[in-house]
């Protein structure tokens, strides 16, 4: 896994080189605890979850997408143009058959839990009908990722843009997004969060080790839950309201709105007493963009916006 | 008259009639075996005198009163119901079991028993010879003491009509003699008695009175000598018997030959 | 028992709901003093004057904790009261509403008013839901003959399946993106986020179907050796079992309304306290809910305050301590039959 990180970083590197790199094929390559094997530069492929989908049109490869599903909310307005038109196979996540039905080279899946046997397909099965198939690195559970971090999100990257061919485009994306990461300076404060992405009776928050906490590192912000080794976790209101944090960062999504987490927040009786609810200081996130990706930069350039718009006169 | 009188009781399920027509008369201070062969309709015909059927036609008049229309708090405090094989998934000492048939007396806010009551399940518990067993679990017991532990329940209710659907089938011979014994001084002392049974030879020991039953029907009605005919039993259990008199009584005693078919269940060799 | 010592048992157990219940609104994420919390409970009950916390803290004690303590206790009460009335309706010693497709069904019909957007009226989806299950179960059982013992068991299993399958399809059909993640909790028993309503609600619930089954303690002596002999015993057999099994459907609808499918309670709890103090109802019943409600509390504490940060569903710590525990009563029981 790390390896395929500093092989996806020295990828990247070389791309930023004005010589033209290209990939030699096959190409082989360990990804979630398997070996994958692409023999040319994938032409039929098929994404599962938005951030795969997104991966692959920032990288200017609408044309080699031949179906996505389970997408987590529209694209942004710098991808709506470029994936107008692709065809969407399901709303949740495809069956097997309609995946196969699309006759795909490659399969590109946000969740490792999308190559489930009741889902896309098992890997080693996909693997044997000649398709290869890859898990977003930070998204994998058979093999722990290390801590997310940004190096990490351009690491995956560099490598999807080794396996079609196209490190030019990745090494610019990732310039680009280095430049401005770089611009965004991390708040100083020493301000807390929780980053409160779904759940009514207990709270789904973001915990230490993926993108929600590399998101509020970038941003300056200490998470309340940072200390926990996982990704999100299911945690007690009580634990919220004891952390009794300076801002809240909402994941918005169609079926748990920002809106609504701000309406909960403020109608239960414990929640409504905290100071980040009593002064709506709320940083609010996309869905698809709080998972690893390229949405993860402009989020945080966002989110850094919003949180100098807070007023924080009346802080502890 | 006191006593329990059955008149043209019907009990239907559906379009087929379990008991029709049944009418027969017991009498307080006697025991009546209700006989006939399985699937006879003696057990329909009790589960009907406690309330559990209904009786699509025929009335039931037990002292007077119209029994079939009592409601069951009531019908409790006159009759006591004891029954084929009683089992329980519940973890009870004989004790409790015995003290089971002081229900109908109790109101619904007591945890402990009255203190008569406990005079009245010690009584029902020596009756039956069941003190050294008071605090052993129902469980487990063999068949034949759980069927002294229900009669005793059954005493215990005090009853005035004392159903019973077969309380010798689990007992030894000794055990039988003396349920028997028991039941017959119950009726002495006034109590009406009616059980189920199918040892014809105990019946006619025992009974004072016998109600035959055949497909649903009371086919004959009357004391054991009168009753108890070969013909009867060829007509009602399809069986040749010769019906001696017992030496120094006028009980007569059934001596079985063979099944009136001829023919065997299973053949050997 | 007698008197004696059946009075010191229970006030032994009233003594214990009172000592648990003290320790565990004591104990939680938030280092909260014991003294400063019962203080913020003595304030709310106008048994003091000013309150000894900052209003947040105030509300982590009053609108957190409490709340949830009280649904927790109800919750194992009632449970246990289904769970005891189950076994001796069907005269199967391993009914409980879980197993019987009570819970499943009040399940099914708690996510449907759950996804039709009817969050408030959970409570209503699932009692009917509950009362769905036991009268498809009852009927069913009729069909195959009447309800004996094993065909209850059969019919409750294959209602609970059934209705199990209908949940997962519903969740399956409408679950977007990770929102099927809370239902999933709640299915596996779950009392985080509880607030006053619910625990109000556990408690009304509680307050209607209780009296009506301790009520019934002597009729369900009587059904010891079951319908007939409880007849001839002076029981209205059928008007017993009607309001029983209506009392216990709304029972089981309420606790998993707010509790989830919480496993296990039913079960065992009975079973344990039978092995105490033995099958005769009049005790059996109050003492049951007792320890239903004392088990549960500690279930809950575990649950929210064991992995802290994290939240456990209550649910996993009720089987986990349930499932051993239910083997050793029946290896007490040596029959089950």
């Amino acid at each position: 896994m790390r390896a395929a990180i500093i092989l996806g970083i020295c990828l990247a590197a070389l791309a930023a080189v004005p010589a033209e790199a290209a990939t030699t094929y096959p190409l082989t390559l360990n990804n979630c605890g398997m070996d994958i094997t692409v023999p040319k530069s994938p032409a039929r492929v098929v994404a599962i979850k938005s951030t795969a989908t997104e991966m692959l049109l920032s990288l200017g490869l609408a044309d080699r997408i031949v179906g996505i599903g389970f997408q987590d909310g529209p694209l942004p307005d710098t991808l709506a143009a470029a994936g107008r038109d692709l065809k969407v196979l399901a709303d949740k996540v495809p069956s097997s058959e309609v995946v196969l039905g699309t006759e795909p080279d490659f399969i590109y899946g946000g969740w490792e839990s999308n190559f489930a046997g009741d889902a896309v397909g098992e890997r080693p099965m996909l693997s044997r009908l000649g398709i290869a198939s890859y898990v977003a690195p930070a998204a994998c559970r058979t093999v722990k990722p290390p801590k997310l971090s940004f190096d990490g999100v351009f690491g995956e990257i560099a490598e999807i843009g080794a396996i079609f061919d196209v490190e030019n485009e990745a090494a610019a994306l990732v310039a680009a997004q280095s430049a401005a990461l770089g611009a965004v300076v991390p708040d100083a404060r020493g301000l807390t969060a929780v980053w409160y992405s779904s759940g009514t009776k207990a709270p789904y928050v973001g915990a230490g080790n993926n993108a929600p906490a590399m998101i509020m590192d970038a941003l300056g912000l200490a998470n309340v839950f940072g200390s926990v080794d996982d990704g999100w976790i299911s945690a007690n209101w009580e634990a919220v309201a004891d952390a009794n944090p300076d801002v809240f960062v909402l994941v918005d999504s169609a079926w748990n709105s920002a809106a609504q987490k701000k309406k909960l927040l403020a109608e239960n009786p414990v929640t409504s007493r905290l100071d980040a609810v009593i002064h709506t200081r709320y940083l609010v996130i996309p869905f698809p963009a709080s998972e690893a990706g390229v949405r993860n930069v402009p989020a945080v350039v966002d989110m850094a916006r919003q949180l100098k718009a807070l007023s924080f006169d009346t802080a502890p | 008259m006191s006593g329990l009188i059955v008149r043209g009781v019907e009990v239907r399920v559906g379009d087929r009639a379990l008991v029709s027509d049944a009418a027969f008369t017991t009498r307080a201070g006697q025991v009546t075996a209700l006989i006939g062969p399985n699937g006879a309709g003696k057990t329909t015909l009790l589960a009907a005198l406690l309330g559990l059927r209904r009786l699509t036609a025929g009335t039931v008049e037990f002292d007077g009163r119209d029994f079939a229309a009592l409601p069951f708090a009531e019908r409790a405090k006159l009759c006591a119901y004891v029954e084929q094989d009683a089992g329980t998934p519940e973890r009870l000492t004989v004790r409790d079991v015995v003290a089971l048939g002081r229900i109908p007396f109790q109101s619904t806010w007591r945890t402990t028993l009255p203190a008569d009551d406990e005079t009245i399940v010690a009584g029902a518990l020596e009756a039956l010879n069941l003190m050294n067993f008071a605090n052993r679990l129902y469980h487990t017991l063999s068949g034949g003491e759980q069927q002294r532990v229900q009669m005793a329940r059954a005493l215990a209710q005090e009853p005035q009509l004392l159903l019973l659907d077969e309380p010798t089938s689990h007992l030894d011979i000794e055990a039988q003699l003396l349920a028997l014994d028991l039941l017959q001084d119950r009726a002495r002392a006034g109590c009406t008695v009616l059980l189920a049974m199918h040892d014809l030879n105990l019946a006619a020991r025992y009974a004072d009175h016998l109600v035959v039953m055949k497909v649903g029907r009371v086919v004959a009605e009357g004391p054991p000598a009168e009753v108890l005919t070969e013909k009867l039993l060829l007509d009602v259990y399809g069986v040749h018997a010769t019906i001696l008199t017992a030496p120094g009584s006028e009980v007569p005693v059934v001596i079985y030959d063979r099944a009136q078919s001829g023919r065997r269940l299973a053949k050997s060799g | 028992m007698s008197w004696p010592a059946r009075t010191i048992a229970y006030l032994a157990l009233w003594a214990l709901l009172l000592a648990s219940v003290t320790i565990a609104v004591t104990l939680g994420p938030a280092g909260i003093s014991a003294g400063d919390a019962w203080g913020t409970i003595f304030h709310h009950l106008g048994l003091r004057a000013d309150p000894p916390l900052s209003p947040l803290r105030d509300a982590i004690v009053w609108e957190l904790r409490l709340p949830r303590v009280v649904a927790a206790l109800g919750v194992g009460a009632g449970l246990a009261l289904a769970g005891t009335v189950m076994q001796v309706m069907t005269r199967n010693p391993l009914a409980d509403p879980y197993l019987l497709g009570l819970s499943s069904g009040a399940a099914l019909g708690a996510v449907i008013f759950l996804l039709m957007g009817a969050a408030l009226l959970m409570p209503l989806g699932a009692f009917l839901g509950s009362l769905g299950a036991l009268a498809l179960a009852l009927l069913v059982a009729a069909l195959l003959g009447g309800a004996t013992p094993s065909r209850a068991i059969l019919a409750g299993i294959c209602i609970a399946a059934l209705a199990s399958a209908a949940t997962s399809l519903l969740i399956f059909w409408s679950a977007t993106g990770d929102s099927y993640r809370e239902i999933l909790n709640w299915l596996l028993g779950s009392l985080s986020g509880t607030v006053w309503s619910d625990a109000a609600l556990v408690v009304v619930a509680l307050i209607v179907c209780a009296p009506v089954i301790l009520l019934s303690g002597r009729g369900l002596d009587a059904f010891a050796f079951g319908e007939a002999s409880a007849a001839s015993l002076g029981i209205d057999v059928a008007r017993l079992r009607w309001t029983l099994l209506a009392a216990t459907a709304l029972l089981t609808g309420v606790m998993v309304a707010v509790g989830g499918a919480i496993g296990f309670v039913g079960l065992v709890v009975p079973h344990a306290v039978r092995l105490a103090v033995g099958s005769r109802h009049r005790v059996l019943l109050p003492a049951s809910m007792l320890v239903g409600a004392i088990f549960m509390l500690w279930s809950d504490t575990v649950a929210r305050s064991l992995f802290d940060p994290r939240e456990l569903p209550v649910g996993i710590v009720t089987a986990l301590v349930g499932a051993p525990a239910f083997l050793l009563i029946l290896l007490r029981y040596r029959r089950i039959t």
